[in-house]
């Protein structure tokens, strides 16, 4: 009845959603305020994270069930995603406390990250980030009582009460509304005067000083909030696939394809951070899709392809075009895209 | 215990190689290359073909290994940093840059895993070729040989810095290059030079780590922060410092999780890449200029 086209697409949106999400909350971070979160990681892995802790055990207080989460994971989980088809509005409280709490931790992770922001120079910072999305995953992995480990875990659905081939469609328009709202927040945010004075901060920063700015309150906010969205997007792939596995959240598809996703499509420009998470989205889609097709002819792992492609991408936009597709464009405000009068 | 001061030894004085590439090329042309530690998994991966495929002495792949990551390292500087550096990018950007070759760099080096292990049937993931090593009366060669790489390294570097006139002019370049060109100093080959030179290095270290070490292309990434750490903790400014901070968190990195792993279990042991990271931040903190400070304070107080 469903067509592969239409898994694909509706797919597609679900993963474009995600992205957006992520990519936004990099784009007030590294766009506007000129940090460059070389740990975006952090925050989606956290999201996942609490996404893997939170609804099961939840759930096994709320229904009484005596068995551990990670090692009758299967179990445990069909015994809730019985309850769920049951009871959809306890599915929704348990959706929305997860929520919070994954927002809570990436908030955290953001202002803890904040901390070396505050003080170190780019290649410091740098490394100070990547290694700490680096730690985790090594938790993530080393901690089988977080996660389940290295064979991962998997996640009660919250969508169980929708009929099983709806369970995707009902998913990706979810997915898709929670971007738009992210979309329609983080544009009100950047146009606000909190986001001009982002700008004049990444492009000043004595200057703004100067005019009395609270420099370290400004980055502090905003590494709490990117990171409370970032930890939403991780929170609903987690959700979206079903499933958390710590290996997964490593920083080629978390920290450098957000970067790279930004760059293309033009930072500090929302429309481009859009444009950007289409074309990377559907590349890789479409690399996937026709994985079977190419597997015999390469005499090696697709997956690696990807790293050639991705890296290379980057690369020559960085070179050719540095600004992305859609380049920041000047502010009303500040004058620059005034017309002069006649 | 004999192992864990052989493989402490062996590891610092192969991070410290690292680490003064890493300065090295910082310190030339002012940009910390993120992509440093694939040049060195690149020599291991020479060793591995020297010995697995063409069944020669590992240590005969040296000249290869320096050759081919010197080359990387030179076409990674002449065809991208060098252009974007000329389009006066910034520093993130040149950051991002290198990030995206080692991206680019650990694609290639899977695919070549594969290629060894479908055409080969050799080991090309977390191979170790410590047992191909020679041992002599009880010590692997791979000990003294990792030494002498330091050794000559050390004495390398000064004689070519302080003893010939490229060195001159390549430190005339290093403090001002505006002024050194003005001077007909051809500034581009001091670059390329340094870069070579820097990845060659990488190489070789890598090629001598693979005969101690397991080897996998993911371990770029674990090395990073290490090298990295070793140049923060020597002043990611002076060549010596980085020397000294290599070895302090070569040293550090393998006995100090020795020994909390005796302490508290084995468990600890996945730790490992915090030590590094405790090592930068305590330095930042205590002594943001690293070591070369901590030296130059003593000698003003001396004097």
């Amino acid at each position: 009845m469903i067509g592969p086209e239409l898994i694909f697409f509706s797919d597609l949106i679900a993963i474009l959603s995600i992205y957006l999400i992520i990519n936004l909350s990099l784009n007030l971070e590294f766009g506007y305020a000129g940090i460059p979160n070389f740990g975006k990681v952090l925050s989606v892995a956290a999201g996942a994270f609490v996404a893997g802790i939170i609804p099961i055990n939840l759930y096994g207080l709320i229904l009484g069930i005596g068995k551990d989460p990670i090692h009758d994971n299967f179990e445990v989980v069909a015994e809730i995603n019985a309850h769920i088809a049951a009871h959809p509005e306890l599915a929704f409280a348990v959706f929305a406390i997860t929520v919070i709490v994954a927002m809570i931790a990436g908030g955290t992770l953001g202002l803890l990250s904040s901390y070396p922001a505050l003080r170190l120079r780019g290649d410091y910072l740098a490394i100070t980030l990547l290694g700490f999305g680096e730690l985790i995953r090594i938790i993530g992995i080393n901690h089988t009582e977080l996660v389940g480990g290295t064979l991962g875990v998997s996640l009660p659905d919250i969508l169980s009460f929708v009929p099983n081939e709806l369970r995707f469609f009902i998913a990706s328009i979810a997915l898709l509304c929670f971007a738009v709202a992210v979309y329609f927040l983080v544009s009100r945010f950047t146009k606000s005067p909190t986001g001009r004075l982002l700008r004049a901060m990444r492009d000043d920063e004595l200057a703004t000083r100067s005019l009395g700015r609270n420099i370290v309150r400004i980055k502090m906010k905003i590494l709490l909030v990117s990171g409370m969205i970032g930890a939403l997007g991780g929170l609903l792939y987690a959700m979206y696939v079903e499933g958390v596995v710590a290996f997964g959240y490593n920083r080629l598809n978390w920290t450098f394809l957000p970067f790279l996703m930004l760059i293309v499509g033009g930072t500090a420009n929302n429309k481009g951070v859009l444009v950007g998470t289409v074309i990377f989205v559907l590349i890789r889609k479409l690399i996937v899709y026709y994985n079977d097709g190419l597997d015999g002819i390469l005499p090696f792992d697709i997956i690696w392809l990807d790293y050639l492609l991705l890296g290379g991408i980057m690369i020559t936009i960085l070179i050719f075009k540095p600004h992305g597709i859609l380049p920041e464009r000047p502010d009303r405000l500040s004058g620059g895209a005034k017309k002069p009068e006649a | 215990m004999a192992v864990i001061l052989y493989e402490g030894v062996i590891y610092a004085c192969l991070l410290a190689v690292l680490c003064v590439g890493l300065t090295l090329t910082y310190k030339i042309t002012k940009v910390p290359n993120f992509a440093h530690t694939s040049f060195a998994v690149l020599g291991m991966y020479m060793a591995l073909v020297f010995t697995k495929v063409f069944g020669m002495n590992a240590y005969l792949a040296m000249p290869v290994s320096f050759t081919i990551s010197g080359a990387t390292a030179l076409f990674l500087y002449y065809f991208i940093i060098r252009i974007m550096q000329k389009k006066s990018q910034s520093f993130i950007s040149l950051i991002i840059a290198t990030l995206s070759f080692d991206i680019f760099m650990i694609g290639i080096l899977n695919i070549f895993a594969d290629y060894l292990f479908n055409s080969f049937q050799i080991t090309s993931r977390d191979f170790t070729l410590r047992s191909l090593d020679v041992v002599v009366s009880g010590v692997p060669v791979i000990l003294p040989a990792s030494i002498a790489a330091l050794a000559c390294l050390i004495f390398g570097l000064y004689w070519l810095l302080y003893r010939t006139n490229y060195g001159i002019s390549m430190r005339a370049a290093i403090e001002n290059a505006v002024l050194a060109r003005t001077f007909g100093i051809n500034t581009t080959r001091i670059f390329c030079t340094s870069w070579f030179l820097s990845g060659g290095l990488a190489g070789v270290a890598g090629m001598l780590m693979a005969l101690w070490f397991q080897g996998d292309p993911s371990l770029s990434f674990i090395l990073l922060p290490s090298v990295f750490a070793g140049s923060i903790v020597g002043g990611f400014s002076s060549i010596y410092g980085a020397i000294l901070g290599g070895v302090l968190v070569g040293i550090s990195e393998v006995v100090g999780t020795n020994m909390l792993a005796n302490t508290f279990g084995s468990w600890i042991i996945q730790y490992r890449p915090v030590i590094p990271f405790i090592a930068m931040i305590v330095t930042l903190l205590v002594l943001p200029n690293g070591l070369v400070q901590l030296v130059s304070h003593i000698r003003s107080r001396v004097k």
